[in-house]
């Protein structure tokens, strides 16, 4: 028997406001409060949630926290070889496995932003080279990374190279809108008081205005391209390049679902230190 | 003013736009021209193309037809000779103020120690001197438009355009910058070509003052017989402002007749 809509409103208010209480309550109290106490009890809530419904459910289908915890301890301290370029390195499982996907991520990383930047800051300043570009552009952006997987194996055939091109598409396209439409957005006055001041030529409005003028929009699309190239190493490394994507699915696929998610928790880590490093090195660039 | 020389001069100046829905006259067969030193002001309702005609004797537009000089050239781009002061957002964000007003020394290869003891004084001249390392979000937007027509200075033009710079600015500081504005006129003897919306603020500060009806033409050129300095306040000053309203008023006044005439004239089919 289904309660009178009147009856549901006010259960499900009652619950919002007691949930609205209790966070009141948490917000109040003196050790709590702050950023870093909300912080803390939202994790707490998190991990207590999870704890409940993996201890209804086997842990194949989802592992409980200690068990993901113990799993990263264990690849944490496992040793490994890691092997690159005749390179010899005694590390352990998870370091390794970092490492590698780091091989993806950085080259890749690096190549994405460095022809995507210019070409965007290029293509956003010169309206005839945009209206070259603009259909062919337009044409392969929605593309994604992935799709080119085929053609890349093709190309650099499989294993690290193939992994790091596929990242370095993903953030060349993100990079490249960016500075693209940071250009564009730049005020014309800008460049009209660079005229009038005595600039001659594109290079010396590019290189004072316009690169300067669009450094913050090229960071954040640099940021964005930190995150997005995390998501696309998973799907990068199916394809037989070894790395966290590649143990993520391959652990899974043999039930090891504990390690599987530790991995996924190295992932999170990655991101959360690389996006860290980057606001540091930003504020270190241009303070 | 026709008397003197001029130094800036509109001959015959027409400018059109083409636009999806045809052509838009933004400034319809000008004749003017400013007498070297000479403090003028644009003012008009907006669109009128008080904005335009600054951005033609800027350079950084060309007329459709007919020709700007200043100083006896045919203008044909932007050029130090003529510095160029927006509102007070226009400056470079990553330079500090010094840095912005060195901007053009550097772009024209000044020599370094020629351009530091330039910067050093025009930023005292607009008494800023104590703020050269600050970054433009770090200032008032006063201070902004001082740094701003500083920047505009460096390069010594010999016309300052200025287009609405106080706008942004609460009527004190617009004030004590108008007084500054004044003096450094009296200093540097520029020729000054100023686009503003407030009637008080030409009438005080021009040799003469330019009325734009709404449709590109200019209404009237009102030449102000006042010493300098002057206040809202004197009987004298006053009679300027209503005019030139009284002037700015007729012409929209004819513009909503010539509405309403249109108006009928579209709704007739349907009777």
């Amino acid at each position: 028997m289904a309660s009178r809509p009147s009856d549901r409103t006010d259960a499900l208010s009652a619950t919002r406001e007691s949930i609205t209480v209790a966070f009141e309550a948490v917000d109040r109290s003196s050790v709590m409060s702050g950023r870093v106490g909300r912080g803390l009890v939202g994790a707490a809530v998190f991990v207590a949630g999870w704890w409940s419904l993996a201890s209804t459910v086997p842990s194949y289908l989802l592992p409980t926290p200690a068990a993901v915890l113990g799993a990263f301890v264990t690849e944490l301290t496992t040793p490994a070889t890691f092997a690159f370029g005749g390179v010899e390195l005694k590390l352990t499982e998870l370091s390794a496995v970092l490492l590698q996907s780091l091989l993806h991520y950085v080259p890749g990383l690096l190549l994405g932003v460095g022809l995507g930047a210019p070409l965007g800051i290029a293509l956003g300043y010169s309206t005839r080279l945009d209206e070259y570009f603009t259909p062919a552009v337009g044409l392969l952006r929605p593309i994604p990374p992935l799709a080119w997987m085929g053609f890349v194996i093709a190309w650099v055939g499989i294993g690290h190279a193939g992994a790091a091109v596929i990242v370095a598409i993903g953030s060349f396209w993100i990079t490249l809108l960016g500075a693209h439409d940071g250009v564009r957005e730049l005020p014309t006055e800008w460049i009209e008081v660079g005229e009038s001041l005595g600039v001659r030529d594109h290079r010396t409005m590019v290189r004072k205005v316009v690169i300067p003028g669009v450094a913050p929009s090229v960071f954040t699309a640099v940021r964005t391209s930190l995150g997005r190239s995390w998501m696309i190493i998973v799907a990068a490394e199916l394809f037989g390049a070894p790395g966290l994507g590649y143990r993520i699915i391959h652990t899974a696929q043999s039930l090891a679902m504990d390690v599987s998610m530790a991995y996924m928790l190295t992932l999170g880590l990655a991101y959360l230190a690389t996006d860290a490093l980057f606001q540091v090195a930003r504020e270190v660039v241009a303070p | 003013m026709t008397e003197e020389a001029a130094f800036v001069a509109l001959e015959n100046v027409s400018k059109r736009y083409e636009t999806g829905e045809g052509t838009i006259a933004a400034l319809e067969e000008i004749d003017l021209s400013v007498p070297e030193g000479g403090f003028v002001s644009l003012v008009g309702p907006s669109g009128c193309g008080k904005t335009t005609l600054l951005r033609l004797v800027a350079g950084l537009e060309s007329p459709s037809s007919g020709r700007v000089r200043v100083g006896g050239d045919v203008v044909t781009g932007p050029d130090p000779d003529r510095g160029l002061v927006f509102q007070s957002t226009t400056l470079y964000p990553w330079r500090t103020v010094a840095e912005n007003v060195r901007f053009g020394l550097e772009v024209t290869d000044t020599s370094a120690t020629v351009a530091e003891r330039r910067v050093e004084r025009l930023l005292s001249m607009v008494g800023l001197a104590d703020r050269t390392d600050a970054y433009p979000s770090e200032l008032s937007g006063g201070m902004r438009t001082r740094v701003g027509i500083a920047r505009a200075l460096a390069l010594d033009p010999e016309v300052l355009l200025l287009d609405e710079p106080f706008s942004d600015l609460d009527v004190a500081t617009r004030e004590s910058l108008q007084e500054d504005l004044l003096g450094i006129w009296h200093e540097l003897g520029k020729t000054v070509v100023l686009v503003t919306h407030t009637v008080g603020e030409a009438v005080r500060l021009s040799d003469s003052v330019v009325v734009f009806d709404g449709h590109g033409a200019i209404s009237t050129v009102v030449d102000v017989d006042l010493d300098r300095p002057r206040d809202f306040d004197t009987d004298r000053f006053d009679p300027y402002v209503s005019a030139i309203r009284n002037t700015i008023r007729d012409g929209r006044r004819n513009d909503q007749s010539t509405d309403r005439r249109f108006e009928q004239h579209t709704t007739n089919p349907k009777h």
